[in-house]
């Protein structure tokens, strides 16, 4: 509890030095939103990335020489305390930019009623939802929406690449009947298909059923030269079992929910030996691990949960977006800026007050920039999606769980882009 | 759409057997029991510490039956855990049900019911873990019967419907020829007329409990022999059981044996007109048809 007390004190006295270095310093500001759930203790760490950000950007010029002004809010994780903070944000705040939220149940809304309409843009670190994608591509966002967390997307694609690889030509899908396994299960299945594999069936296996045999049989049914399984190891060793026994084939591609010991042990190991596993993976670029080395540094402890790279990335392509617009841009404007901060044909410019100081120069000059940060070479796609490299893994001979192939950032991009 | 037909008879046999002891049980005492199914969980889990037991104190038992994955130290495993269920569904009742029974309505034997349940199944999950457990890690492979239409049967299913159908049969024979199947029949038509001719409610109740828990724990091992074990797969039982119940008519022993049948069937027939993911909902489906054309069941009888 002291602790805890102890480092909101701190993130409080930073948020207030901010402010307070605003009007010592300069006599301009820009006011960022930020939204994220500090009051739960993953959610401190995310938003104590994003004001180091800011702080960094101060550091080396600001947004037009202006200083910024990052005003947080704590979301709680609950969709209406967000939506609040939010709209008190842009309509008290005027803010153009708002970081967050976390929870895709609370950025959703934020997004749809309080940043799309308002034209403000909005950039969550962590939100993984493929509901925020389909939002996207109806046009709801007006292009002001942005994201640096893959979907489940990169997982599906991965799975399409390797049955491609592995010559597959039919396979079915089962997928775990609830919000996760409806979403991977219709991605993968669109994947297969782009990628010229027919898929046979798609059954949905609802946890908690006395029995899967009738499920099975229909996937028996179809004949499939492999199974694709978007399910937890519960229901998944039932369903493994089922099929093996009624002598289906032992070619499988799982998700990474089935990267688990349980499901080896009760399967047995013997029958997993074309097993393929996939999952998404932290890239292995040199920028990943500067950002990791300079977390440490700033913070005294490495990067431990989820987001943070994320959110280091999010925050950071977001103000040097709003850099490139000027001082005075709507949140339109802003958003138009990304692309240059995230050209793959611009000068890399790393995460550190030397790279800030770099991009703002260049960008200044009408330059765009290449942003290389935690998640690697951050790059969005037209809903505001970005990739992530991923992993092949199998039960290796004595068990283990191996990585047997890492797939870059951009051979999933390719791979993606050549699909749809 | 004959094996969809095959395998819903087969799970309807593990249904039927949970089912049995259930409607005695509701029908004499008078009360849902939601914990009931959480028998199948002991019976299940006494037989895998039962099996390991005896694997070690007698290894030439513990070589496979035939073609079955059932070895000798389970099946004699199996009758130990029906002895531990029996006993601790009579342990349970006079722990919990048969206080609030003196004390209080039908509606606290419920709600006491659901408590047993959460107590029972994280017991389980305390000394075993959430982990899946097997009996055997080998995966016993189905025989081919017929390639068109194509028709699959695992040596352990058929197993598990013969035992099933000789421990009702059994059961048949000791309700129809015995005067303690008389005295229990008795009881469950009228508990006042019966005990008013001398037969001893108590022992009935408690011979009921132990039967039913009996049964279950059959039911659990011939499940996990053909699945596997977990915490959960009493609670996953939960629903069929009762819908067997209830299509059978709430007393009826024969009606929770078709009941259980019709379930399971009905389940696996569904598939072939239904989305996989709305099989779950079968059971209710069910117990609404059969409740519409019969309000109390295929056998229930109007208590009025």
């Amino acid at each position: 509890m002291k602790k805890n007390m102890t480092r909101f004190a701190t993130l409080a006295a930073l948020a207030i030095m901010a402010q307070a270095g605003t009007a010592a310093a300069q006599d301009c500001s820009v006011k960022v939103g930020v939204v994220l759930p500090t009051s739960v203790d993953w959610g401190k760490p995310i938003a104590e990335t994003a004001l180091w950000v800011a702080e960094m950007m101060n550091e080396a010029g600001g947004v037009n020489g202006c200083k910024i002004d990052p005003i947080l809010r704590d979301s709680q994780t609950d969709p209406k305390v967000g939506v609040d903070a939010a709209k008190a944000l842009v309509d008290l705040d005027k803010v153009q930019l708002l970081i967050g939220a976390v929870s895709s149940g609370v950025t959703i809304p934020i997004l749809t009623s309080v940043t799309a309409p308002a034209g403000v843009m909005q950039i969550s670190c962590c939100s993984s939802s493929t509901r925020l994608t389909d939002i996207a591509a109806e046009g709801t966002t007006k292009g002001l929406w942005f994201r640096t967390f893959a979907t489940s997307n990169v997982q599906a694609a991965v799975a399409a690449m390797l049955a491609k690889d592995a010559g597959m030509k039919k396979i079915t899908v089962l997928y775990k009947n609830d919000d996760w396994g409806q979403d991977i299960g219709k991605l993968a299945t669109a994947a297969f298909e782009a990628a010229g594999i027919e898929v046979a069936g798609q059954i949905a296996i609802t946890d908690g059923q006395p029995s899967y045999r009738a499920e099975v049989t229909e996937a028996l049914g179809n004949q499939p030269e492999a199974l694709y399984l978007a399910l937890y190891p519960k229901e998944g060793i039932s369903v493994v079992r089922e099929w093996i026994s009624l002598g289906g084939t032992t070619k499988m591609i799982g998700t990474n929910s089935l990267k688990s010991d349980e499901f080896r042990d009760a399967v047995g190991l013997q029958y997993l030996a074309d097993f393929i596993g996939t999952d998404t993976s932290a890239p292995r670029t040199e920028s990943a691990t500067a950002f990791i080395d300079s977390y440490t540094a700033h913070f005294g402890s490495a990067p431990a949960g989820p987001g943070l790279p994320n959110s280091f990335d999010a925050t950071a392509v977001a103000l040097l977006a709003y850099h490139a617009a000027g001082k005075d841009a709507t949140g339109a404007e802003i958003a138009a800026k990304v692309p240059m901060v995230t050209d793959p044909a611009g000068e890399k410019v790393g995460g550190d007050v030397e790279g800030f100081k770099k991009a703002i120069a260049l960008l200044s000059e009408g330059k765009s920039v290449s942003f290389q940060g935690g998640t690697g070479a951050v790059a969005f796609d037209a809903n505001g999606d970005v990739s992530a490299p991923a992993v092949e893994w199998v039960f290796g001979a004595d068990g283990a769980i191996s990585e047997t192939r890492y797939i870059p950032l951009e051979e999933i991009g390719a791979f993606l882009a050549s699909v749809n | 759409m004959i094996q969809n037909l095959v395998d819903g008879v087969l799970t309807g046999s593990i249904i039927s057997l949970g089912a049995i002891g259930l409607t005695l049980i509701m029908h004499m005492l008078r009360f849902a029991n939601f914990s009931y199914a959480e028998l199948l969980g002991i019976g299940a889990y006494t037989a895998l510490v039962f099996d390991k037991l005896l694997a070690v104190l007698f290894p030439a038992l513990s070589g496979k039956i035939g073609a079955l994955t059932l070895t000798g130290t389970l099946a004699l495993s199996v009758l130990l855990a029906m002895v531990v269920a029996g006993a601790s569904a009579v342990v349970i009742d006079a722990l919990v049900f048969k206080r609030i029974r003196a004390k209080a309505d039908a509606l606290s034997m419920v709600f006491a019911s659901f408590g047993v349940a959460l107590i029972l199944r994280n017991v389980i999950t305390l000394i075993f873990g959430q982990k899946a457990q097997l009996y055997s890690n080998d995966i016993a492979f189905a025989i081919v019967v017929s390639r068109d239409p194509l028709l699959l049967i695992k040596p352990d299913q058929v197993f598990v419907l013969l035992a099933a159908l000789v421990l009702m049969g059994g059961l048949h024979l000791v309700l129809t020829r015995t005067t303690f199947g008389f005295a229990l029949r008795a009881v469950a038509e009228n508990p006042v007329l019966a005990q008013v001719s001398g037969v001893r409610l108590s022992v009935i109740v408690t011979s009921v409990w132990l039967i039913g828990g009996a049964l279950s724990a059959a039911a659990g091992v011939f499940y996990a022999l053909t699945n596997h074990l977990s915490p959960a797969m009493g609670h996953n039982f939960v629903l069929p059981v009762f819908a067997a119940t209830i299509v059978g008519g709430i007393g009826s022993v024969y009606g929770a044996v078709l009941g259980g049948f019709i379930v399971g069937i009905a389940s696996g027939l569904a598939l072939m007109v239904l989305p996989s993911g709305y099989i779950p909902a079968m059971p209710f489906l069910i117990i609404l048809f059969v409740l519409m054309l019969r309000p109390h069941g295929l056998f229930g009888e109007d208590q009025g």
